[in-house]
């Protein structure tokens, strides 16, 4: 983890010196707004996802509005859910889709100030439909970053062609025992055995959820898998000498961090289809300085802080001249920077109380069987 | 002193603040089903017959169990004669060692652990192992510095008298030492064993998540499934496998308090 921060810390401040010597004179134009006197209050709460912002935006935010920002990192929608419910209060968000549906369903989101969310036009066409699938009209979500799930795998251990022959499948193999990270998410597993069964990830019908679960089972009795979340990260960037793995279950945007930081990774998403994920910024109802928040949600569409929040990460921007320059300039040939688009097989998560509660105890269950 | 007792009132605020409202809130989660606002809560014992009438979770139990049993015997083999040793040395070495047991514990446990996780990616150990490596690890000291204050303690006229009146090394130590130094195993087992049944962090840090305890699962229930009423049944059944354990030690603590007296 620390290894990462650094080198994190060193791309920014190596992003920084380029965007100085680009001559990017937007910095400057941009006209400093005081937010108590503006929006009556200069504190704003951040609730975002761990390592998922760029090292300069909170602070030039604060400058630019004479605002302080409270930022506060979690590490997965659903102890955030936990946490909001918990009655903590906070004016930005940052849930992936499918929580954002839950949230608008019951109620916890406030309307967007569309006539504040200027920047609005920068958006990917791609990512807003995307979030049109739950949020028709944006007005409770704006983009931030999108994604896939993929296979990333070590190519001096495993053969290209072999996992695009076997796809999710290649998890399976017994000749990879011990060589595996899965997601440690019900929602990223399931959808695995799903897609590998042919179904939908979205599904609700017994047998098939019975069948992914048998799937699931049978993968952690043959290649004992290790079951992490950002540890993988770290563990594909620099591989154990003696527990190293080939392959893994990650995020399209840490692929394209692992592979632009360790040569031999390459990323796959599998022909079975996969999930294609966004995630949104949201205002929750109980927000104490919502016309900060609005305000912050413009800025960071904003290109300079898209610019620096996506080439930190290694996610794909929502702003869609950001995305096309990084992917022709620092990100070029890493293909997971950006996932694929327009595939049939793809399926966005979809909120489903009941689903969620089969799959989580059954999850639970393949950890630990024996 | 009436005048005193009347401090100790803001503390007795905050226990009921802080420990018996939220133990209360346990058990009232434990006993209903999701869904139900607290005014019109149903009574169930659905959450235990879930628990229980599943292999997978007394499974996970058991495997909680044997895991803080198991944790607790090799800190008492290694930190007896560890104990042993240092409270035969001078007494400016003893302050030493004793440093040199709690230094590492200026730095919190979560970073050591984590350091662990860098150390041990360089050997070839199963999941279970590297869990029992960073447990041990963690652990020892308190059951160390517990024998050891207990060792000690022993007035060196003791063994002179036993000496004296024909015991040999072997003797001494089974019929002086040992049962003198009991106390201290027994509250080393304290400090021991109840914060090994319900670690989990050291377990998700170091069994790369394949090795689930049942501080795992209510971690699991309370965050991810979000299903906070089977949570609270387990934490409650972990309270009460908790409290039976301090009662047996107790017991063993007394039993050993009247082996003195002898």
């Amino acid at each position: 983890m620390e290894i990462k921060k650094i080198l994190k810390i060193t791309a920014a401040l190596s992003t920084a010196i380029t965007l100085t010597s680009c001559g990017s004179g937007t910095a400057e134009d941009t006209e400093t707004v005081d937010a108590k006197e503006a929006y009556g209050c200069n504190v704003l709460n951040v609730y975002n996802w761990g390592e998922y912002i760029g090292e300069e935006v909170i602070s030039n935010f604060e400058s630019q509005y004479n605002a302080k920002v409270n930022y506060d990192m979690f590490d997965s929608n659903e102890s955030m859910y936990t946490k909001l419910l918990g009655g903590n209060s906070y004016d930005v968000l940052v849930p992936s889709d499918y929580m954002i549906e839950r949230l608008i369903k019951e109620g916890l989101l406030q309307e967007l100030d569309k006539d504040a969310i200027t920047n609005i036009d920068a958006l990917d066409p791609v990512v807003v439909e995307m979030q049109k699938v739950y949020d028709p009209d944006l007005s409770y979500s704006i983009p931030y970053f999108r994604g896939s799930v993929g296979i990333v795998y070590n190519t001096e251990h495993v053969d290209p062609a072999e996992v695009e022959e076997k796809g999710w499948e290649i998890l399976r193999d017994p000749k990879y025992k011990g060589r595996v990270f899965m997601y440690d998410s019900q929602r990223d597993s399931f959808m695995i055995a799903f897609k590998a069964l042919g179904y939908s990830m979205n599904t609700e019908n017994e047998q098939e959820i019975e069948e992914a679960f048998e799937w699931l089972k049978e993968l952690h009795n043959t290649v004992d898998p290790a079951y992490v979340t950002d540890e993988v990260i770290d563990a594909m960037i620099y591989p154990d000498a003696v527990n190293y793995k080939d392959l893994a279950v990650v995020y399209s945007g840490d692929a394209a961090y692992i592979m632009s930081e360790n040569e031999n990774m390459a990323y796959y998403e599998p022909q079975q289809g996969t999930n294609i994920w966004s995630d949104g910024m949201v205002i929750p109802k109980n927000a104490s300085c919502p016309g900060l928040a609005n305000a912050f949600i413009n800025y960071i569409l904003t290109y300079d802080a898209s610019y620096d929040n996506s080439i930190t990460v290694g996610y794909t921007s929502s702003n869609k001249q950001v995305k096309d320059d990084i992917a022709s300039g620092d990100y070029e040939g890493i293909s997971a920077y950006v996932p694929r688009d327009g595939y049939e097989k793809d399926e966005v998560f979809r909120f489903n109380e009941v689903l969620v509660q089969k799959l989580s105890e059954r999850w639970t269950k393949v950890k630990i069987a024996e | 002193m009436k005048s005193f007792s009347k401090m100790v009132y803001p503390y007795v605020l905050w226990a009921i603040i802080m420990i018996v409202v939220p133990m209360m809130m346990i058990v009232l989660y434990a006993f209903t089903v999701k869904g139900n606002a607290v005014l019109t809560f149903q009574f169930t014992f659905d959450n235990f017959v879930r628990f229980f009438s599943d292999p997978v979770f007394p499974g996970v139990l058991w495997r909680s169990l044997k895991l803080a049993v198991i944790t607790t015997l090799i800190c008492i083999a290694a930190g007896y004669p560890t104990a042993y040793v240092m409270a035969k040395l001078k007494p400016n070495s003893q302050a030493v060692i004793v440093l040199l047991i709690t230094l590492p514990m200026w730095i919190n446990m979560l970073v050591r652990t984590y350091a662990w996780r860098g150390i041990l990616a360089h050997f070839a150990l199963s999941g279970e192992a590297k869990v029992y490596v960073g447990m041990v690890y963690n652990f020892l000291p308190f059951m160390i510095l517990q024998i050891y204050t207990s060792l000690s303690k022993i007035d060196p006229n003791l063994i002179t008298a036993a000496h004296d009146l024909g015991a040999d090394n072997i003797q001494t130590f089974r019929r002086v030492i040992l049962p003198l130094s009991l106390s201290g195993v027994v509250s080393g087992i304290t400090l021991v064993f109840l914060p090994a049944v319900s670690s989990f962090f050291i377990p998700k840090l170091l069994g790369g998540g394949q090795y689930v305890l049942i501080g795992n699962l209510i971690e699991d229930y309370f965050i991810s499934t979000g299903d906070w009423n089977f949570g609270s049944s387990i934490s409650l059944i972990m309270a009460v496998i908790i409290l039976i354990s301090m009662y047996v030690t107790r017991r063993l603590d007394r039993y050993t308090a009247q082996g003195d007296d002898d």
